[in-house]
């Protein structure tokens, strides 16, 4: 039997891993930007001082010892171009690596066509690795990530710096200040101004509100620096600006809640909010961890109303957490087992004596996840899926397969023509069993 | 088979080592620092001012030649870059993820709860250890992500189908303080000692453990101490030439009869025709590969066996399934994906919103091996069941949905719309899949 649903669409298949490779071009991008622009810098101040040197050595002007000493200030800055460019060039190669390990590492998949390869298990559980080494890194638990990119040998395959420069200043953002997050904007100016970003203008008037606050009296400095950076943003935000002036007169504590919301300590907090999305936006990545994304549209793939059933939790369901019917469900077992610590054995009693022979305990329903899928929606099906035939119908409602109510009988060493629940555990005579159809 | 898309542009990434780079321009900086070294030289020898100028003259057409030299090999690096954007278009063209609404941003705590139980039943100790240590430090002052979008909670209430509590007042139910992770990293540590000896082919702990939690075994139906046992008895049988133990009494064919006689007893009542088995092959000694009893002592695949089916008691025992289920999640999270796309892309198109709260709207079709659960869509109203219209069994055997019997009632009569029988609702029996 073929299993079409297990058959790898190669190009529908790497919709989460888009990032992986087009992260490190856009890198690759803005490091040249980078390079390019030293290059532009340094060059035409050496080209200009040179024409100047020489011409001024030619009309008599410059004295050789000044052409000396220009030689030197040449030489200096080529030096430090030279220098720049080599740690460029590094970057590049570093990004080159890294496409070059994604390359390898897709080619894996590339070679699987089912799901039911075991090789596509290992390629599967990679991306799993990478993913949360994305969502560690997005949340800022940095070490962790690193930890578990060191520990499978993926340091290529992941982009912690990329996420390690966002964390830092997020950070220094959220603990109160914006020079970091200034130095990156005017390190990416063309890319903001293009996208038209107001990230700047945040900022600044961030740190124009914070020099208000921590005078008394509102500063020559305070309206300098408003003369300096506030002001050029008059005409894009004409609103903002008159409010911030505004500032000058309504001190710290004030009653109108337009200004004392611009005193909220809030807004720090909406400020790193608001250069992570710029920062993410600017090197086109998601918004959201990938896991995010994997986890909405996998638990709802999984989900059947069964999972969070209050009927079924003999399932395997852990959705019921009544201490009572669990000791019950222990008691009846024959368990006495007093082994398991109880704080792990108020959830998974039910499993006991349930999900018997073979059966495999489906995620949603697992610890893990139970909580988490709660509010998800459950999967569309068209038609019945059933996992077994030759459907039997027990007196107590409840129906199984027949071979695996064979299987469970012998096992448990019944006298023929008896069968037991594998649920509940109760006996019946076979005879008291129905067959039920599924059309 | 036509090759795709994928193919093509692994193709051409997989040359991109031999493009030009920026080390290039790197180096032919030199050139330039040559020139000006050289110049300086000069002019600082003799310091007369017609040298400097004759010097400073002649610098001025290399250093321009040295400066495109550099722009050149600049560019060339650019042109690197681009062929790679372009082979990204062509083959990898960017399809926007859908990150609007996204249902797990509220979630992070349970995440963080899924990820910190994934990393401890991988046995990823030491990572899991960074990892509770950071997400609970981050945990105190919760961020607000959806500051700007709050999420409909209506819609996502709607779809709790039993959800009488709300979630926050759980909350100290699913954080990581309540995971235990202690307990659970104990645990794990323990199956992994216990795989780990499997692997050496070291059964003894297995069954130690096997034998320590034998009536939660047996109430799942579960046979694994016997199984463990039947393979260290055939694995002594084998005797010192295969399993390299000591070459005593307690090894070969002396050895496993006497560990039969130790152990077996416990399982003469539910396994008594398997162990006349294992005694009658002892029989045919001297010449097992040729006996019928050769299935049995053929260990080969038998400890991996074993190994899998002790990963999966200890795991049931603990509430857990064997696979990991955010390994499971995640990957058919990237198989259902594209249909979530295509959804959602027609119905941004269309205006239409989802209109089914407890049920995806579309199909993601899901293999075989990602079926956990019996799946019965009324084959009349073509609904799937659930709580609040369970499945029915009406007494000709057939399945319908409860809501579908109420339909085709008239009075308390019905008919079977699968075979000429009628019933009476009284006698359908509301069944538990």
């Amino acid at each position: 039997m073929v299993d079409e649903a297990s058959k790898i669409n190669h190009d529908n298949h790497l919709l989460l891993d888009q990032p992986c490779l087009r992260l490190p071009y856009e890198l690759l991008r803005k490091n040249f930007r980078s390079a390019h622009f030293q290059f532009e810098k340094e060059s035409t101040f050496v080209k200009t001082l040179l024409k100047e040197t020489a011409n001024g050595s030619l009309n008599g002007k410059t004295s050789p010892q000044d052409v000396v000493k220009n030689l030197d200030q040449m030489l200096a800055k080529m030096r430090g171009l030279k220098r720049k460019l080599t740690t460029y060039a590094e970057e590049e190669n570093r990004l080159y690596r890294q496409i070059d390990a994604r390359v390898a590492h897709l080619h894996e998949l590339a070679s699987v066509s089912t799901v039911d390869d075991v090789k596509y298990e290992a390629w599967s559980r990679q991306r799993l690795d990478r993913l949360l080494v994305d969502y560690m890194l997005r949340h800022g638990y940095n070490s962790s990530a690193i930890s578990l990119a060191d520990d499978k040998a993926m340091r290529d395959l992941v982009d912690i710096d990329t996420f390690v420069v966002m964390s830092k200043i997020r950070k220094s953002l959220e603990g109160g200040s914006v020079q970091e997050a200034l130095a990156w904007c005017s390190e990416n100016k063309k890319e903001l101004r293009r996208m038209q970003s107001s990230l700047e203008f945040m900022l600044r008037s961030q740190q124009f509100i914070e020099m208000i606050r921590a005078n008394s009296q509102p500063e020559i400095e305070a309206i300098n620096y408003a003369r300096k950076f506030i002001q050029p943003f008059h005409d894009t935000y004409p609103e903002e600006v008159k409010q911030l002036s505004g500032l000058l007169a309504y001190r710290p504590g004030t009653e109108p809640a337009t200004y004392a919301s611009l005193y909220s300590a809030s807004r720090w907090q909406k400020l790193a909010d608001k250069f992570v999305e710029e920062y993410l936006k600017l090197l086109g990545l998601p918004m959201v961890p990938l896991l995010h994304i994997a986890l909405s549209s996998g638990l709802s793939a999984l989900k059947t109303p069964a999972c969070h059933s209050a009927r079924s939790q003999g399932q395997g369901g852990v959705a019921i957490k009544n201490k009572s019917s669990s000791a019950a469900a222990a008691a009846q077992n024959g368990s006495n087992d007093t082994t398991t610590e109880p704080s792990l054995s108020s959830q998974p009693r039910q499993h006991h004596g349930t999900a018997s022979l073979t059966t495999r305990v489906c995620p949603i329903c697992s610890t893990e996840l139970n909580a988490l899928a709660r509010n998800v929606r459950y999967a569309h099906h068209g038609k019945s899926r059933l996992l077994e035939h030759d459907l039997m119908l027990l007196p107590n409602g409840r129906v199984y397969g027949k071979a695996r109510l064979d299987e469970y009988a012998a096992k448990s060493g019944l006298e023929s023509g008896r069968v037991k629940d594998l649920v509940t555990g109760e006996v019946f005579d076979a005879a008291e069993m129905r067959k039920v159809f599924v059309t | 088979m036509d090759s795709s898309k994928l193919d093509s542009l692994l193709e051409d990434l997989s040359s991109v080592h031999k493009l030009p780079r920026l080390l290039a321009a790197a180096d032919d900086v030199d050139k330039i620092i040559e020139l000006l070294s050289t110049a300086r030289e000069h002019v600082a020898e003799k310091l007369d001012p017609h040298t400097t100028s004759l010097t400073m003259t002649k610098l001025q057409n290399p250093i321009k030649t040295a400066f495109e030299k550099v722009n050149d090999d600049l560019k060339a690096a650019s042109a690197s870059h681009k062929k790679v954007g372009k082979s990204l278009d062509k083959y990898f063209p960017l399809k926007p993820l859908p990150t609007e609404n996204d249902a797990m941003a509220n979630q992070v705590p349970l995440i963080n709860r899924a990820i910190a139980m994934h990393l401890l039943r991988e046995g990823q100790f030491s990572v899991a250890e960074a990892f509770i240590q950071e997400a609970q430090a981050d945990s105190p002052h919760e961020r607000s992500d959806d500051f700007d979008h709050p999420m409909d909670e209506s819609v996502e209430d709607a779809g709790a189908a039993r959800s009488t509590t709300p979630m926050l007042s759980n909350d100290d139910d699913y954080d990581l303080s309540s995971l235990h992770s202690k307990e659970l990293q104990e645990k794990f540590a323990e199956m992994y000692t216990i795989l780990q000896e499997l692997k050496a082919r070291n059964l003894l702990p297995a069954i130690e453990w096997a034998r320590a939690n034998s009536a939660e075994l047996e109430a799942r139906g579960s046979n694994l101490e016997f199984e463990l046992s039947k393979l260290q008895f055939v694995w002594l049988f084998k005797g010192p030439g295969v399993n390299r133990l000591p070459d005593d009494q307690h090894n070969g064919w002396a050895g496993a009869l006497a560990y039969a006689r130790q152990h077996f007893d416990r399982f003469q009542e539910r396994h008594v025709r398997e162990i006349q088995q294992l005694a009658s092959a002892m029989v045919f000694a001297p010449n097992l590969p040729e006996s019928p009893y050769k299935s049995i002592f053929s260990i080969e695949g038998a400890f991996g066996d074993v190994a899998a089916s002790f990963t999966r008691e200890f795991c049931s025992l603990l509430g857990l399934s064997a696979e990991s289920p955010l390994y499971l999640a995640v990957t058919a999270g990237a198989l259902a994906l594209p249909q979530l796309m295509k959804y959602m892309l027609a119905t941004r198109a269309k205006g239409t919103e989802w209109t089914t709260a407890h049920e995806l709207p579309f199909e993601t079709p899901l293999p075989e091996s990602m079926l956990y659960h019996s799946i019965f869509v009324c084959p009349v109203s073509k609904e799937q069941t659930t709580d609040a219209n369970p499945p029915m069994v009406i007494p000709c055997g057939h399945m319908l949905a409860r809501e579908t019997l109420q339909k085709l009632c008239k009075g308390t009569r019905f008919k079977c719309p699968y075979c000429p029988s009628e019933g009476q609702l009284k006698d359908a029996r509301q069944i538990i899949l």
